[in-house]
C-alpha cells in the first residue's frame, strides 16, 4: 500500500507547481541564511560565508532538480513536453500532418472495419446466458465423413431425456408462415421451437412470456406464438396490445403470449425468425408426412444443449456417444425386416459429434471466415506499406531538421531523449490517424454489411464495441512505432560534428538514409504486387463466372414465389390456383412463356431425391440422390433449356395417366452411358420392394441449378400434376420486354384470385444470378481497391526517393554534364537504381504471390493460382506506374543547369 | 576513494533523518543537517542539499510530515515531524541495522582473527 500513497503523493504533485517551487525555494534560501549568519558568526567575511555555505550546501539547481523529479512524475511531465513540442511541429508543416493523418486514417480505417466486422461475425457470441456452455449436437455421417446436424424427434426426446451431461437440451426447426393480421397477410420467417427453447438458452420475455414446457406437450394443441422484437416492430409498431391477441398463421388463429428481448435473434447469426410456435405444432405447420413427430426417419430438427458446468465437452460427447447408440439399436431392430446388413453397419458406423455452441449453428459464418481472414491481411498488407511510406516521408523530413538535430544534440540532448521525442511525434500522428481512421472504419464497415445479407448484417451487434476500439487504438500504436522507428534508426550513426557544419547534399551524406528509403521502396513493391496479382486472380475468377455457361436465357424472366399450401387449402384448390394463375399470366401482354417450379435456379437451394434406375444396379455406397424439380409444362421453353430428346410434359400428363419423368444429359449418362434412355424407368419410393414406376419421355441439355461454380449434376424433373407435395412454388415468366414491369401485373393477378396469397423473393433472374455472386464481387471489388491503394502508396514512396536523390547528387549531375553527358545517360543514372529496386522487389513479390496464390484454391473459379494474365498483367501494371511515378521526378535532374549545380554548395 | 569514504547510502540517510526527528521532536532542513553535523563529528560528508529529496521521499511515504512554523530567531521555516507510522519504521529499520551491524562485526572480526 505505501506505494499507492507516493504514487498520491506524486501525483498531487503535478499541480499547484509553482506554489511548490516557490516553497521549495524558500526553505532552501531560509537553510542558506541560517548557515551564512553562522559562518559569520564564526568570523568570516560576509562573502566568504555566503559561499562557504553555498559549499556546504552542495549544488542548488541539482537540488531542485532532483526534489523536482521526485515530487512530480518525471515520465509523464517530459511527455506533456514532448507533446507540446510534438503539436507545434505538427502545426508548423500542415501538409505533411494532413497527408500522414489521412493516410493513417485510411490504413487504420479499413483494418478497424474489417476486424469490427472479424469481431462480431467470428469472434461474437450468441446473445444469451453463459453462451460458453452451449454445444452444437452433430453426428458424422459415415459415408461422406461429414458432420450432419439433422436429428428425428423421437432421437431428439431420448437425448434429452435420458442424457447425463447436460442441464438442458432443445431443439428447433426452420419454418415460414403466411402470416395474417388486421387483414393484412405476408410471408414471414419462423421456428419451431421445443418448451425448453428459451430456458435453456436464458432468455427471459421483454413483455409477455416466453414459450415453456407446458405449451409443448400435445401435437397441435397449443395455439401460441412468441413475436421477435423487431417483427413486433416492424409489423405492429411495437404495440403492446398485441400480447393477447390472435394472428392468422397459415389459416390458424394463434394467440400471441410474448415478445423476446431486443438483440435476441435465436441460436444462428445468419437467421433472425420473426414468430416462434412450440414444436408440438409441427403438425399444423409442417402437415406432411403426418407422422413427423413420431418417425425415427424423418430428420429434421437441429440439437443445441447446456452442458452441466462440471462436465468437459469430452466427457459429454462421450456419454452422449453410446446413449445415441442404443437408441440407434432400437430403431433399427424395429425395421430388422426392411434393412440390409450393409445399410445397418453404415447407420451403426455414425458418431456424435459435439461442436462448440457459443455461436450457435455457424452456418453462414463458417462460409465468411475465409474471405473475411482473407480481406484482414489484405488491409493488414496495406497498412504495412502505408507505414513504409510514412517512414519514407519521416526520413524526408528528418533530413530537413538536421540543423535542429545537431543543436540539440549538441547542447547536451541524449540520443535516446531525441528518439523518444520522434516516437512522441509519430506515435501523435499515428492516434491521430487512428480517431480519424474510426470514422473511416465506421464508414467502411456500414458499406461493407450492405454487401451481407439483410438478416445477418441486422444481427451484428454493436459493430465498435471496446474490442474494435482496444484493436484501434493497438493498430495506431503499432504504426506509429513502426514509421517512427526509422528516424531513430538513422539517428543512432549520426554524428555531432557532421550535423552541425553547415551541411550540404554533397555526394557521400545520406548514404545511409538513402540506403533506408531504397530498402523501404523494395519492401512496398514486395508487399504490393502479391496484393495486386490476388486482385488480378478475383477479377478472373467472377469473369469467368459471369461468363459461364448456365445452360439456360437468363435475360427477360420474371421471378416470384408462392405457397397457397400454407393457408391450409385442400389440394384441389391448390392445384386449380395454379391453373388459372398460369393460364391468367400467359394470356397477358408480352408474355412468351410461363411455368412454376419448386426450385428456381442460381437460388442457392434444390432438393435432392433418392432414385432407382432400371436396369442399373448402384454401389454399396454410391450416391443416388439426384438434383429434382417438379415443374408446370412449359418449363423448358421458359427457361431456353434445349431438350436432346424426346418430349415435355403437357397438360394430358395428369395423376390419372402413367408416371413420367424428363432426365437432364448428365444423368442420362451416368445411369445409361451411350443407350438410349427413353422409355427406361426410375422410382423414388421409399419401399425397397417398389420397382421404378416413373418412365423417362425427355432428356434435356445441363444447365446449373444451385450456383454459377458447380460442377454438372444429374438432375431429373417430374411433372406437378403427378406430384404429391407441392411446397413453395416459383412463378417463371419470359417476356419480351422488361420483366419487371410484369411484376405489378402478377401481383394485381394474384391478388384478384386469393387475396390472402402474400408472393415474395419477387426478382428477376438476372438479378438473382447477380446476387449469388455477391460474395465474390465484393472481394474483387475490395482486392482490386486495396491492391491499387498500395501500389498507389508505394509510387508516390518512389516519386519521393528518386526527387530525394536527385536533390542529393545535383552537384554530381552537373559535373556530369559539364564534362558531356547527354541527358538521357543523366536519366539512366537517376533511374538506374530504381529500376533494379523496384525490379527486385517485383522478382520477390512475385514468388510471394504465386506461394500464396495456392491458399487462395477453392475462392478461385477456373482460374490456376500461377495464372498468367493476372501475373503478367499486375506486373505489368506496377511496372508502368511506377516507371511514370520515378520518371517525373526524375526528368527534373535533367533540367539541371551545369553553372547553377556547381555552384549550388 | 577517499571522498566515497564519507558518503551516505540513501537507506542510512533515512535512518539518521528519522532517528534524530525522534531525538530532538520537530525541526527544520537546517536544524536536521546541523544535528547531523554535529554527531557525526565530520566523519559523514554530506551535500547538506540532497537532504531536501530524502525529506520529501519520507513525506511521501507517510513517516514524517511538515509544517510551517516560525523558528528562534523569528524566521519563518518548514517543520518535520515524526509521525506514528515514521515511528514504526524507525524501530524496524533500527532492529534490521542493529542486525546487519552485529553480523558484518562477527564477520569482520572473525575474518580479522584468522
Amino acid at each position: 500500500m505505501e506505494w499507492l500513497q507516493v504514487m498520491v503523493a506524486r501525483l498531487t504533485g503535478l499541480f499547484r507547481r509553482r506554489v511548490l517551487d516557490a516553497e521549495l525555494d524558500r526553505e532552501l534560501s531560509v537553510h542558506l541564511e541560517a548557515l551564512t549568519e553562522e559562518n559569520i558568526r564564526r568570523g568570516m567575511t560576509e562573502q566568504a560565508a555566503r559561499h562557504a555555505a553555498r559549499r556546504a550546501f552542495g549544488g542548488l539547481e541539482q537540488t531542485k532538480e532532483s526534489y523536482r523529479d521526485r515530487r512530480g512524475l518525471p515520465f509523464f511531465e517530459t511527455l506533456a513536453q514532448d507533446l507540446r513540442y510534438a503539436v507545434r511541429m505538427l502545426v508548423k508543416s500542415p501538409g505533411f500532418t494532413l497527408v500522414t493523418v489521412l493516410t493513417l486514417a485510411l490504413g487504420i480505417g479499413a483494418n478497424t472495419g474489417l476486424f469490427s466486422l472479424v469481431n462480431s461475425v467470428l469472434l461474437g457470441n450468441l446473445p444469451v446466458r453463459n453462451p460458453e456452455e452451449l454445444v452444437v449436437v452433430k453426428y458424422t455421417d459415415s459415408r461422406s465423413q461429414q458432420a450432419q446436424e439433422d436429428f428425428s424427434y423421437p432421437m431428439y426426446q431420448a437425448l434429452r431425456d435420458k442424457n447425463t451431461a447436460f442441464r438442458n437440451v432443445l431443439t428447433r426447426s426452420g419454418v415460414d408462415f403466411n402470416a395474417s393480421y388486421g387483414g393484412q397477410s405476408e410471408r414471414a420467417t419462423g421456428e419451431m421451437v421445443s418448451g425448453n427453447y428459451f430456458e435453456t438458452l436464458g432468455v427471459r420475455a421483454f413483455l409477455g412470456r416466453l414459450i415453456g414446457p407446458e405449451d409443448d406437450r400435445t401435437p397441435g394443441a397449443h395455439p401460441v406464438a412468441v413475436l421477435s422484437y423487431g417483427y413486433w416492430q416492424r409489423r405492429f409498431g411495437s404495440d403492446a396490445a398485441v400480447v393477447g391477441k390472435d394472428l392468422i398463421l397459415n389459416n390458424n388463429p394463434i394467440r400471441v403470449i410474448g415478445i423476446t428481448p431486443p438483440g435476441f435473434y435465436g441460436t444462428e447469426m445468419a437467421r433472425n425468425p420473426d414468430i416462434r410456435v412450440p414444436m408440438m405444432m409441427a403438425t399444423v405447420f409442417r402437415p406432411v408426412p403426418a407422422n413427423r413427430l413420431e418417425n425415427p426417419r424423418h430428420r429434421w430438427m437441429t440439437i443445441l444443449a447446456r452442458r452441466k458446468p462440471q462436465v468437459t465437452v469430452g466427457q459429454a460427447q462421450a456419454s452422449l456417444d453410446i446413449l445415441y447408440h442404443q437408441v440407434l439399436a432400437a430403431e433399427l431392430q424395429e425395421r430388422e425386416s426392411s434393412i440390409n446388413a450393409h445399410d445397418k453397419e453404415r447407420t451403426l458406423a455414425s458418431r456424435i459429434q459435439l461442436e462448440p455452441g457459443n455461436q450457435g449453428f455457424a452456418h453462414l459464418r463458417t462460409e465468411m471466415e475465409r474471405p473475411l481472414l482473407l480481406m484482414f491481411c489484405v488491409t493488414g498488407i496495406v497498412l504495412l506499406v502505408a507505414c513504409a511510406n510514412l517512414a519514407n516521408l519521416l526520413l524526408a523530413r528528418n533530413a530537413k531538421r538536421k540543423q535542429e538535430i545537431s543543436v540539440r544534440l549538441a547542447i547536451g540532448a541524449g540520443r535516446g531523449r531525441l528518439i523518444r521525442q520522434w516516437l512522441t511525434e509519430s506515435l501523435l500522428l499515428s492516434v491521430l490517424g487512428g480517431c480519424a481512421g474510426i470514422f473511416v472504419a465506421y464508414w467502411a464497415e456500414t458499406a461493407l454489411l450492405g454487401f451481407l445479407p439483410a438478416d445477418f448484417s441486422a444481427n451484428l451487434q454493436a459493430p465498435m464495441d471496446f474490442r474494435v476500439l482496444g484493436f484501434a487504438l493497438l493498430a495506431s500504436l503499432f504504426t506509429g512505432l513502426l514509421f517512427g522507428l526509422a528516424p531513430a534508426f538513422q539517428l543512432s550513426h549520426a554524428g555531432v560534428s557532421i550535423t552541425l557544419r553547415h551541411d550540404s547534399p554533397s555526394i557521400a551524406s545520406g548514404e545511409r538514409i538513402f540506403c533506408l528509403r531504397s530498402a523501404l521502396i523494395f519492401l512496398q513493391v514486395a508487399l504490393s504486387l502479391p496484393l495486386l496479382i490476388g486482385a488480378g486472380l478475383f477479377l478472373h475468377s467472377l469473369e469467368n463466372l459471369r461468363g459461364v455457361s448456365t445452360g439456360f436465357v437468363k435475360e427477360n424472366v420474371f421471378l416470384t414465389t408462392l405457397n397457397p399450401a400454407m393457408n391450409g387449402y385442400p389440394r384441389e384448390r391448390i392445384k386449380s390456383l395454379y391453373d388459372d394463375l398460369l393460364a391468367l399470366v400467359r394470356a397477358m401482354p408480352d408474355v412468351r412463356a410461363a411455368s412454376l417450379t419448386t426450385s428456381s435456379v442460381i437460388s442457392g437451394g434444390w432438393d435432392q431425391e433418392g432414385v432407382k434406375v432400371e436396369g442399373y444396379l448402384p454401389g454399396a455406397d454410391e450416391n443416388m440422390s439426384p438434383n429434382a424439380a417438379i415443374i408446370s409444362p412449359g418449363y423448358f421453353a421458359t427457361m431456353g433449356i434445349p431438350f436432346v430428346e424426346g418430349r415435355d410434359f403437357t397438360e394430358q400428363d395428369t395423376a390419372a395417366r402413367p408416371k413420367v419423368v424428363i432426365i437432364n444429359e448428365t444423368m442420362a449418362h451416368y445411369f445409361f452411358g451411350n443407350k438410349d434412355p427413353l422409355g427406361k424407368k426410375i422410382g423414388t419410393e421409399d419401399d425397397p420392394k417398389a420397382p421404378p414406376d416413373r418412365e423417362i419421355i425427355g432428356v434435356v441439355k445441363d444447365a446449373k441449378y444451385v450456383r454459377l461454380s458447380e460442377a454438372p449434376r444429374r438432375h431429373f424433373y417430374a411433372p406437378m400434376a403427378q406430384e404429391l407435395r407441392l411446397l413453395d412454388m416459383t412463378l417463371q415468366v419470359r417476356t419480351s420486354g422488361d420483366p419487371e414491369k410484369i411484376g405489378n401485373l402478377v401481383r394485381a393477378q394474384v391478388h384478384d384470385l386469393d387475396a390472402n396469397l402474400p408472393l415474395y423473393a419477387t426478382t428477376t433472374l438476372e438479378i438473382q444470378i447477380d446476387d449469388s455472386l455477391m460474395q465474390e464481387r465484393l472481394i474483387t471489388w475490395l482486392s482490386s481497391l486495396f491492391g491499387l491503394l498500395a501500389t498507389l502508396l508505394a509510387s508516390l514512396g518512389l516519386s519521393g526517393i528518386v526527387a530525394f536523390s536527385v536533390s542529393r547528387r545535383t552537384r554530381e549531375i552537373g559535373i556530369r554534364m559539364a564534362l558531356g553527358a547527354q541527358p538521357d545517360d543523366i536519366l539512366r543514372h537517376v533511374v538506374g537504381h530504381m529500376a533494379f529496386l523496384v525490379t527486385a522487389g517485383m522478382a520477390v513479390g512475385l514468388a510471394a504471390a504465386y506461394g500464396l496464390s495456392r491458399l487462395l484454391g477453392s475462392m478461385l473459379y477456373e482460374v490456376g493460382s500461377a495464372d498468367p494474365r493476372a501475373f503478367a498483367g499486375s506486373c505489368f501494371l506496377l511496372g508502368v506506374v511506377a516507371a511514370l511515378a520515378a520518371y517525373w521526378p526524375a526528368r527534373r535532374a535533367t533540367e539541371v543547369d551545369p553553372v547553377v549545380a556547381l555552384r549550388y554548395e | 576513494m577517499a571522498e566515497t569514504h564519507g558518503e551516505v547510502l540513501q537507506g542510512t540517510l533515512d535512518l539518521i533523518v528519522l532517528k534524530t526527528l525522534e531525538a530532538l521532536g520537530p525541526l527544520h532542513g537546517y536544524g536536521i543537517a546541523m544535528r547531523i553535523q554535529q554527531v557525526s563529528e565530520d566523519l559523514l560528508k554530506l551535500n547538506q542539499g540532497t537532504l531536501y529529496p530524502a525529506l520529501l521521499r519520507l513525506e511521501q511515504r507517510g513517516w514524517i510530515s511538515s509544517k510551517w512554523g516560525v523558528s528562534d530567531n523569528n524566521r519563518k521555516a518548514k517543520y518535520y515531524t515524526l509521525t506514528r507510522s515514521g515511528r514504526k519504521q524507525l524501530l524496524a529499520e533500527t532492529e534490521s541495522w542493529e542486525r546487519m551491524a552485529a553480523l558484518m562485526t562477527r564477520l569482520l572480526g572473525r575474518a580479522e582473527g584468522a
